[in-house]
């Protein structure tokens, strides 16, 4: 799946797709059959090579209702070390064919301070894809 | 509400309670704790959350954890 961008914005604002973030999908299901809601919340995602987990704002968890599960020990640049909660989710990729991830582990940390993105996709979920960053032509690919 | 450094407290007390043992013979496994109860070891995290809904339901709390001699730090760059 190729994702257009100019070598321009390519190079100011990073590798970014559109993103789905949700409560996993059992939790969908079964919430929906008893009455409960899970919001699905459209955000934009950075591709981020230099992030072992994939994060995201802390605000996130709390509007789709994620269920923590633990906690993780963040060590950012920037000094933003410590231990944040770890929650589970889905994500899903709206206008793509990459397949959603029904279940993954995200944590939540306010180091995503630019308005611009709300979720770095880390090395975590990377290590599902090949990733091709071609900076010449301002074009990224993902293959599954 | 529990706050956020409250969740999950007792889970994490037994988790170390018995890390040394679970070292031992589920080293990098996920485990899967409500309360006091262990509900078994999964290989990944996924298979971990499935097991853990599927036993203490949707409303209820758990924790999933991997087993490490020393606790992983994430590093973001």
């Amino acid at each position: 799946m190729k994702f257009p961008f100019t070598p321009t914005s390519l190079l100011q604002q990073g590798p970014h797709i559109r993103i789905l973030i949700s409560a996993t999908r059992l939790e969908v299901d079964e919430g929906r059959a008893i009455g409960l809601e899970f919001p699905e919340l459209p955000v934009r995602a950075l591709i981020d090579t230099g992030a072992s987990l994939t994060i995201i704002n802390p605000q996130i968890a709390a509007t789709c209702k994620l269920r923590q599960t633990g906690r993780q020990k963040i060590n950012a640049v920037g000094g933003e070390a410590g231990e944040y909660p770890e929650y589970a989710s889905a994500i899903a990729f709206p206008g793509s064919e990459l397949p959603s991830l029904d279940t993954t582990r995200v944590v939540a940390c306010p180091i995503i301070r630019q308005p611009f993105f709300a979720c770095l996709i880390g090395r975590d979920i990377m290590r599902k894809w090949l990733f091709k960053y071609d900076g010449r032509s301002g074009e990224i690919e993902i293959l599954v | 509400m529990a706050t956020e450094e409250k969740v999950l407290q007792k889970e994490l007390m037994v988790f170390e309670q018995h890390k040394r043992e679970w070292l031992q013979t589920h080293l990098g496994d996920f485990v899967v704790i409500a309360d006091e109860t262990v509900a078994g070891f999964y290989r990944d995290y996924e298979s971990a959350f499935k097991a853990g809904l599927s036993r203490f339901g949707i409303r209820a709390s758990f924790l999933v954890k991997q087993v490490w001699a020393e606790e992983p730090v994430y590093l973001i760059h």
